[in-house]
């Protein structure tokens, strides 16, 4: 029924781009094709997943305003009900000069950090397959109401989000990333008193950016409640500064997160990209959180080298669980094959004896990804 | 006396071209009017040894603020990088970082990245580095005028400039520049050790709005036989620009 109702979206939209009195340069159409294949190295033959989809993305503007939508369809091989058609954003937007409001579903995506949350907290994060996904399709969007005031050096953004999204958890057995039975879930009411609401005040200077931002939103995790699991109310204030040099960029994010009870719980993050030339790029982040709760502390390397004038690229990406010693680590080889082919061959490696890692300390992988833009 | 008035003018006329040196010559390249706003399309090709082609697509705007000068661009092929832009607002000053942003549409994010280190890094897997793109001040090199001959009919200054930092991927670069629109259209990059590494040749080059525009470059890359050829298109000069289009907002909206 979903997916039934997704498809006469998309065919809604489809037909109202068609039968808009368009010219052909206010619509633009892009996408790709891509298959991912990844196996257990524990015990090859044992598929982690398979899946193909073919991503479009369609923007029609005319007259500084215009809609954009981008939507999957996805064939998943191992897991039937993740196969169909999933909307990924679908909003209208008008801007000009000094003005940008975009209405409707939409990935936000706020801070300087990579891959870590400290004020990036409004789209949350699909972990179907943990975060053995590109980044960007881990990112679920929100149905949000975003304005933004613009200056040259300097911008203020305001955001409504009337119905909150959450982590998505998979659970399905025949998932290797399945987390197992989780129970009930309880949403907060879709009622205005729980929306989710902030805003958040950029600069953009030579030599350094920084932002300040506020939020009235929900835990996006999962947590147990009861008998049941649920959320609850937080009240967010913090920043982030990004300083560049020489070769070097330094990046810092803080936050203060307060639920309703007056508890408090920081958040910070500390990292260094280094360009040393030569198509070389370090970057380290360090993230702790302390005061109220359970606390973690997470670090992160990124280490990429771009060869044969770009068309192959080599990084790693590792996730560190500092206070449990457990890693995760992203190895991958990208070669552009021709400027719309690209065949990627990578390695995930997990190692955990407790911790945020200990649940796939046995699904180290090796994947194969070959992708087709256009 | 009239023979000596003549002989003492050619002196001095003479004298005017030995004094002027090297330096004087670059930056009269620096300086060659190209209007206080700009607008180009560019196609890259870019060429392996063994003849297998790539191309990228991009659009760009630029706008002097005094001697500085910010640019934007986006890329627009192919699919996988379109959408693509950078930022840059490039100091003249010898030594001041420039500021540098890069957008990322799929991560729906705009990262700070070095002003200093990607200078020297080949832009976008081409053989021209940013630095080779325009960006580079007149004083992070020491320049030598070496001599004055004909290069494809036309007459150029040879200008020898090493690079001030030692770290710089190339030892020296000689440039042949035409002395009739101030234009390097010959150059001649040298590695660490001194060997010929790069040559960048000026394939055309017109009057566009009264602004002298190369509208194709190549760079090859004589040690591994790779090379990029840029192709201009629609070159416009002093067009109305807002400044609000040299800033992140305008980055992160795209194109």
């Amino acid at each position: 029924m979903r997916n039934f109702v997704r498809i006469a979206l998309l065919g809604g939209v489809a037909a109202l781009l068609a039968a808009a009195p368009v010219k052909a340069q206010d619509f633009s159409a892009k996408g790709f094709v891509d298959t991912y294949h990844a196996v257990r190295t524990e015990k090859l033959g044992d598929w982690m997943s398979s899946r193909t989809r073919v991503r479009g993305e369609f923007s029609l503007e005319k007259d500084g305003g215009g809609a954009f939508v981008s939507a999957n369809l996805v064939y998943n091989a191992l897991l039937k009900d993740r196969s169909g058609v999933q909307l990924r954003e679908a909003y209208a937007y008008w801007g000009n000069s000094h003005w940008d409001i975009r209405a409707g579903k939409q990935i936000v995506s706020w801070g300087v950090a990579d891959g870590l949350r400290v004020t990036d907290l409004i789209s949350p994060m699909d972990y179907s397959e943990f975060l053995a996904q590109d980044y960007d399709d881990i990112r679920v969007p929100v149905g949000a109401l975003r304005v933004k005031y613009l200056h040259d050096v300097w911008s203020l953004e305001a955001i409504a989000v009337p119905v909150s999204e959450f982590f998505v958890l998979p659970t399905d057995p025949a998932n290797p990333w399945s987390v197992g039975t989780l129970p009930p879930e309880v949403r907060p009411d879709p009622i205005i008193k729980n929306m989710e609401y902030g805003s958040r005040l950029s600069f953009f200077l030579g030599g350094v950016d920084f932002s300040l931002m506020a939020l009235r939103t929900w835990t996006k995790m999962p947590e147990l409640q009861g008998n049941h699991i649920g959320y609850h109310r937080l009240t967010v204030v913090g920043g982030d500064v990004s300083v560049p040099f020489g070769n070097f960029v330094f990046r810092g994010e803080l936050a203060d997160n307060m639920d309703d009870h007056g508890n408090h719980q920081g958040n910070a993050l500390a990292g260094l990209d280094w360009y040393p030339g030569a198509d070389w790029n370090v970057s380290a982040q360090y993230n702790q959180t302390f005061g109220a709760g359970e606390n973690s502390t997470l670090a992160t390397l990124r280490v990429s080298k771009a060869l044969l004038s770009n068309a192959l690229t080599l990084s790693t990406f590792a996730y560190i669980d500092v206070r449990d010693g457990g890693v995760f680590n992203r190895l991958s080889a990208d070669w552009a094959a021709t400027d719309q082919i690209h065949a990627l061959l990578g390695y995930d490696f997990f190692h955990a004896r407790e911790g945020l890692f200990l649940r796939y300390a046995h699904n180290s992988e090796v994947w194969l990804k070959l992708k087709y833009s256009f | 006396m009239k023979k000596t008035i003549l002989m003492a003018v050619l002196l001095v006329a003479a004298l005017q071209v030995d004094a002027q040196s090297g330096r004087d010559i670059v930056e009269r390249v620096k300086n060659r009017p190209d209007g206080d706003t700009r607008y180009a399309e560019m196609q890259l090709t870019l060429v392996k040894k063994n003849g297998n082609q790539r191309e990228r697509k991009m659009v760009s705007w630029a706008m002097d603020e005094g001697k500085d000068t910010k640019k934007i661009m986006f890329f627009t092929y192919p699919g996988d990088v379109k959408g693509t832009g950078f930022l840059t607002w490039d100091y003249d000053q010898a030594g001041k970082e420039d500021d540098k942003w890069l957008y990322l549409p799929a991560m729906k994010k705009t990262r700070r990245i070095s002003g200093s280190s990607s200078k020297t890094d080949y832009f976008m897997g081409t053989d021209f580095t940013y630095d080779d793109m325009g960006g580079r001040s007149v004083d992070d090199d020491t320049h030598k005028l070496l001599r004055e001959e004909e290069k494809d009919g036309h007459k150029c200054w040879v200008v020898e400039s090493v690079p001030v930092d030692s770290h710089e991927i190339y030892s020296k670069k000689l440039s042949w520049i035409r002395q009739d629109c101030d234009t390097a259209i010959y150059v001649e990059f040298y590695d660490k050790l001194n060997k010929l590494h790069r040559v960048m040749t000026v394939q055309d080059i017109q009057k566009v709005d009264g602004f002298w525009t190369v509208m194709k470059m190549k760079m090859e890359n004589v040690q591994t036989g790779h090379s990029t050829l840029i192709t201009v298109s629609a070159p416009k000069y002093d067009i109305k620009v807002d400044k609000s289009l040299f800033t992140v907002a305008k980055l992160e909206k795209g194109l």
